[in-house]
């Protein structure tokens, strides 16, 4: 019975070592080993410099409100270092791989291209969890080092890195999205235009309400729902006045981030399992 | 072994030189810019009062959910904005009384930053501090932007209260104080200055409660400044009352003004609130601050 036991035990664990998800996080793995070789987290050394500098320096140029503006500073910048990383990271993950011609490599092992884009997205996505990890932790301890001890602000900064981790996510989705079918350049270009609509997106509503022709009122409202809505995952500005946002504010935009993420990656698997490597 | 040798004898004479090039490279691109900034015209004076480009809407619409760090940087250009005026200003100036030095653009900076931030409180109290003596209208506007964004923020009806009552509208001044009495957590002085202000506003006493208070609540060090300096005037303004006195019973007794505190039986010149001497106009019977005291004369 226990021999019969630890079998079936060692079968399952076979299966899902050769099943899809073994793969998937293989290739993630390697993708994050790729961004660490590649540089990508020497961001961090930037970071932690211009926080240090805000930290010794801003209480004199800014009246008595340095908590605020390293709050306002430390998110802004790991919000902005992190769409650069989405984006310029990100249209490469596929590209390269087709460019070094190792994709060959990959496909001619059982991986499915599906599996590829969504290891690629995830190895990616690990990166900039731990580059907003290690980036909270410096607000956290420069807020710790202005305040002379335990501040509350850093209680309201972890919701707001959580939300721009979620953008992060979006951002990078998209990214990889453009990558599968178009050069990283032009990938580029596309994903800092919906960084930049996505932001827009009240005005889009507004604009789709002031509009008196039902056409035009039609697209705008379409474009509103179609394009990712970004500044909801805006919550910076509140955090450094102290606000957190609600649970269910959080819930309702990381399950839309799940969502979308889900559709964009549906859609890029779409694409790049059509395209023709010979 | 030779070829070795010598091949690496070049390769660390290469990097010597590529060093040394670097680090002369720099040193002559820093004098380079000496000269350059030697050679370059003055500065425009007028410059610095330039009109803004983009208003607080437009700023807030494209600065992608980084308005709060934008807002941040227009708070700074303001306070930077005051600094420069002030240091370009030979006297000492207390920052409530800054209507000679023409800060056109502080409205506009203030108006900015609150639009791209309209929680954020500090530059709505600056504004209710300084602007009354550049622009009132303004001043109110902000402050009344700012209580309409922060309908519980108590501070901020403390300020466009201050505001009236510098105005001499010591009614409206009453009503604003008892409108922000009204919200939860406001300390129970609001409600009490509602009624000073409606009974007594004018009165010294008045003034050194707003100023008492201002210097409790504001977390600008600025603010705080001027409110300290503020109570130094009403104590010395109390004190100069007392001396005039002093020196009218002189008179009465004399028929004649002292020359010298000396004259008065003083043996020498009573300290203002600051620590300096007041100065006594010989035969006039006037006491007057030291230009050198902290002490602001208006």
């Amino acid at each position: 019975m226990a021999e019969a036991a630890i079998d079936f035990q060692q079968a399952t664990q076979t299966q899902i070592r050769s099943g899809s998800f073994w793969r998937i996080s293989a290739i993630a793995r390697n993708a994050f080993r790729e961004a660490v070789r590649d540089r990508v987290l020497y961001n961090l050394v930037l970071f932690v410099l211009l926080l240090t500098g805000a930290s010794i320096f801003i209480g004199e140029l800014s009246g008595g409100q340095e908590r605020k503006v390293i709050v306002d500073l430390g998110l802004s910048a790991m919000l902005l270092f992190g769409v650069f990383i989405a984006i310029f990271v990100g249209v490469g993950l596929v590209y390269k791989e087709i460019e070094r011609r190792t994709i060959y490599a990959v496909f001619s092992k059982p991986v499915g291209r599906g599996e590829f884009l969504v290891g690629k997205y995830l190895g990616l996505c690990l990166t900039l969890l731990v580059n907003v990890l290690v980036m909270a932790v410096g607000v956290s301890l420069a807020l710790v080092y202005v305040g002379r001890g335990w501040d509350p602000l850093i209680f309201t900064v972890w919701p707001a890195v959580l939300l721009i981790y979620l953008e992060l996510m979006l951002l990078t989705a998209v990214a990889l999205l453009f990558s599968s079918f178009s050069s990283p350049a032009l990938s580029a270009l596309l994903t800092f235009m919906v960084f930049i609509i996505g932001h827009f997106s009240a005005d889009l509503k507004s604009l789709a309400v002031s509009l008196g022709g039902t056409s035009a009122r039609w697209l705008f409202t379409g474009l509103y729902y179609l394009l990712p809505n970004l500044a909801n995952y805006s919550f910076i500005t509140p955090a450094a006045h102290g606000r957190a946002p609600a649970p269910g504010f959080v819930f309702a935009t990381a399950l839309y981030a799940l969502v979308y993420i889900t559709v964009i990656l549906a859609g890029a698997t779409l694409v790049f399992s059509r395209r023709n490597f010979k | 072994m030779s070829i070795n040798s010598d091949a690496s004898k070049s390769h660390r004479l290469k990097t010597i030189a590529l060093a040394s090039m670097v680090l002369v490279g720099i040193a002559s691109a820093a004098l380079l810019v000496r000269w350059t900034d030697a050679l370059r015209p003055p500065p425009d004076p007028n410059a610095i009062d330039e009109s803004l480009y983009v208003n607080g809407k437009t700023a807030r619409r494209i600065s992608l959910g980084f308005n709060g760090l934008v807002a941040d940087w227009y708070w700074m250009r303001s306070l930077q904005y005051v600094g420069r005026k002030i240091m370009s200003h030979p006297d000492d100036m207390p920052i409530d009384n800054l209507g000679q030095l023409n800060m056109k653009l502080l409205a506009p900076l203030l108006d900015t930053a609150t639009t791209l931030d309209p929680n954020f409180l500090d530059p709505y109290e600056y504004a209710a501090i300084v602007l009354p003596s550049i622009d009132v209208q303004e001043a109110i506007r902000i402050t009344q932007k700012g209580i309409e964004a922060n309908p519980n923020a108590w501070r901020l009806y403390h300020h466009l209260g201050y505001i009236y009552w510098q105005q001499h509208d010591y009614q409206l001044a009453s009503e604003t104080y008892g409108r922000g009495a009204e919200i939860p957590g406001a300390p129970p002085w609001m409600e009490a200055m509602k009624a000073k202000m409606a009974a007594d506003g004018g009165s010294r006493s008045t003034a050194r409660e707003i100023y008492t208070r201002m210097f409790e609540q504001s977390s600008d060090d600025q603010v705080k400044e001027m409110a300290r300096r503020r109570l130094l005037q009403l104590d010395s303004l109390d004190q100069r009352d007392g001396l005039r006195k002093i020196l009218t019973a002189y008179q009465m007794r004399t028929g004649k003004c002292p020359n010298s505190w000396r004259e008065l039986g003083v043996p020498g010149a009573p300290l203002d609130p600051a620590g300096v001497p007041y100065i006594l106009r010989s035969g006039t019977c006037e006491v007057e601050l030291d230009p050198k005291s902290e002490i602001p004369a208006k």
